[in-house]
């Protein structure tokens, strides 16, 4: 099968705050606007639209995708939702990308939102509503404690500290502090500051989470013959993979997440590359807790099992380091409104790679990056890999 | 069977809820919208000069062009009853006693879809002209039920 080849032309965000007084499709609006904007086309130029949301519980309204079609621009266009809950946001690009790499459409416009301000009293309660009825909702679970269960056996296998692992908070929060758009940078948080943080669910403290956050996400996808006419600077997509575990907790292996390896390696092989490590010059993997960089950064082959601690340790995922990972400030520090956050991390490395991220921007002029979501029921791996 | 009547053969079955609270904003158009009803009984559309579109209830943008909407226009209160139905059976399924009628009523290029009644003793028909009767307004609190019913102007 012949695909042709897709770039990302223009992107758009909103802030991402801890309640906004737009609605859901105010802010897909909002987010739309500013991506067409940048790249000064009108709706008259989309021929398609892929929208990505999260579960329909946040927002308070069933049916998503058709409640957020108008701000989506979906007016009379061909449109699809596509949902694998906090995977989503990665997903949906990849959706924009076979659209376009399929021929049937030249120029696609791919939007991701969540309003998780809505569930009262807290988000944490719409997670109630995606377990099995009989086996589990009984017990009451919600994603912390289902996280806290996971840390704890990826510390266990690896003897890994509460404290290596807050040094990921850190330094995401502290790079946030350079988004525009962040709801939780910090310039000065310290290890202490997280793990003195209240438990919420050991050995999950406060800190150790990303916030509950509402915000809107979007990009243009192009043909090549049509990007190269919008942009001197178009951003391709080289490679895409997703992957799916089993829904079941107790059947799969919770210290390192082998979907996120084959989600991986579809990319890799897609984009040709052989040496990841040597290949991949900005990584911005899923971090709605800040253990998940970490197993998502071995999932992803770019770290050795155990050892990715190491590398935050030794300054190599610093923003100046030699593979920076999170210069956004990821989800830890810019904020978790699930789908839209997944889309920020693709927005991100666009903005990279263009040299356009202002005072986020890593050094040395990257050529290639990798973004990365993960979730559905915890299970789910998707990946993005963009190069210039 | 009527709606309610239960099989008796149907196999056994267990109860669960899942409590669901939810707390909406109005949204930039909302605020204006909702605000223009409770404290002034308006009801307000927004005008895309682009598409020559009145949306009612008013929108921040134009979901054709995605213009940003700041023209802002008092539809009034008389809409058109474009379509309606006669409700015969409740929220829970137990039957109605008299019909309720919901009716979608045209204002500007959209409108608004609520309740509807007729004061005499004309049956409601299409394209009838129907006014918007709202609570007074102490008991008014932002919110579409500001407005009690549309009500079929018959003369």
């Amino acid at each position: 099968m012949s695909l042709r080849k897709v770039a990302v032309v223009g992107a758009g965000m909103t802030k991402f705050v801890r309640r906004a007084l737009e609605t859901g499709k105010e802010l897909s609006w909002q987010a739309t606007s500013m991506a067409l904007e940048s790249c000064e086309l009108t709706m008259d130029d989309i021929e398609g639209v892929c929208l990505g949301t999260a579960p329909d519980s946040f927002d308070g309204v069933h049916m998503k995708g058709e409640y957020l079609s108008d701000g989506a621009g979906a007016w009379r266009k061909p449109y699809m939702r596509s949902y694998v809950g906090g995977g989503t946001g990665v997903f949906v690009p990849i959706q924009g990308w076979y659209h376009v790499a399929s021929g049937m459409f030249d120029v696609v416009l791919v939007i991701a939102e969540e309003k998780m301000s809505s569930y009262y009293p807290h988000a944490q309660g719409a997670f109630l509503t995606i377990f099995d009825h009989t086996t589990e909702r009984p017990l009451k679970p919600n994603l912390l404690w289902i996280f806290a269960l996971e840390m704890n056996r990826y510390m266990q296998t690896y003897g890994i500290s509460k404290k290596d692992i807050a040094q990921v908070a850190v330094k995401n929060k502290r790079n946030a502090a350079d988004h525009p758009c962040a709801l939780l940078g910090d310039r000065n948080i310290t290890v202490e500051d997280v793990l003195n943080s209240e438990v919420l669910a050991w050995p999950v403290n406060r800190l150790d989470v990303s916030p509950v956050s509402d915000g809107a996400v979007a990009l243009v996808l192009a043909a090549e013959h049509v990007a190269k006419r919008i942009t001197d600077k178009p951003v391709w997509i080289e490679g895409v993979g997703w992957n799916l575990d089993t829904a079941y907790w107790t059947n799969r292996d919770l210290a390192y997440p082998r979907y996120v390896e084959y989600a991986a390696r579809m990319a890799y092989d897609m984009a040709g590359i052989k040496e990841p490590r040597k290949q991949i010059n900005i990584v911005e993997p899923y971090d709605p807790f800040d253990y998940k960089e970490l197993h998502h950064l071995e999932g992803l082959l770019l770290a050795d099992r155990g050892q990715a601690p190491q590398l935050v340790a030794d300054g190599v995922t610093l923003r100046d380091g030699d593979m920076p990972v999170c210069p956004s400030g990821g989800l830890l520090g810019v904020g978790n409104p699930i789908a839209a956050a997944g889309l920020m991390k693709v927005a991100e490395l666009y903005w990279q790679l263009r040299g356009e991220a202002g005072a986020r921007q890593v050094p040395g002029q990257p050529k290639r990056g990798l973004a990365q979501a993960w979730g559905d029921l915890m299970q789910v791996g998707t990946v993005v890999i963009m190069g210039r | 069977m009527t709606l309610l009547k239960r099989d008796p053969n149907a196999p056994s079955a267990w109860r669960d809820e899942m409590q669901v609270t939810s707390r909406y904003t109005f949204g930039i158009a909302g605020e204006r919208f909702f605000r223009a009803i409770k404290d002034d009984q308006q009801i307000l559309g927004s005008h895309c000069n682009n598409c020559e579109r009145t949306y009612v209830p008013a929108a921040a943008f134009c979901e054709r062009c995605m213009n940003q909407l700041d023209e802002w226009v008092d539809v009034g209160t008389v809409g058109e009853v474009v379509t309606f139905t006669h409700l015969y059976v409740n929220y829970d399924g137990s039957q109605r006693e008299e019909p309720e009628t919901v009716a979608f009523i045209k204002l500007g290029d959209g409108g608004l879809i609520h309740r509807l009644v007729s004061s005499g003793s004309h049956p409601v028909e299409i394209g009838m002209p129907a006014k918007a009767i709202f609570k007074p307004s102490s008991e008014r609190e932002g919110s579409i039920l500001d407005i009690v019913h549309f009500e079929l102007i018959t003369n």
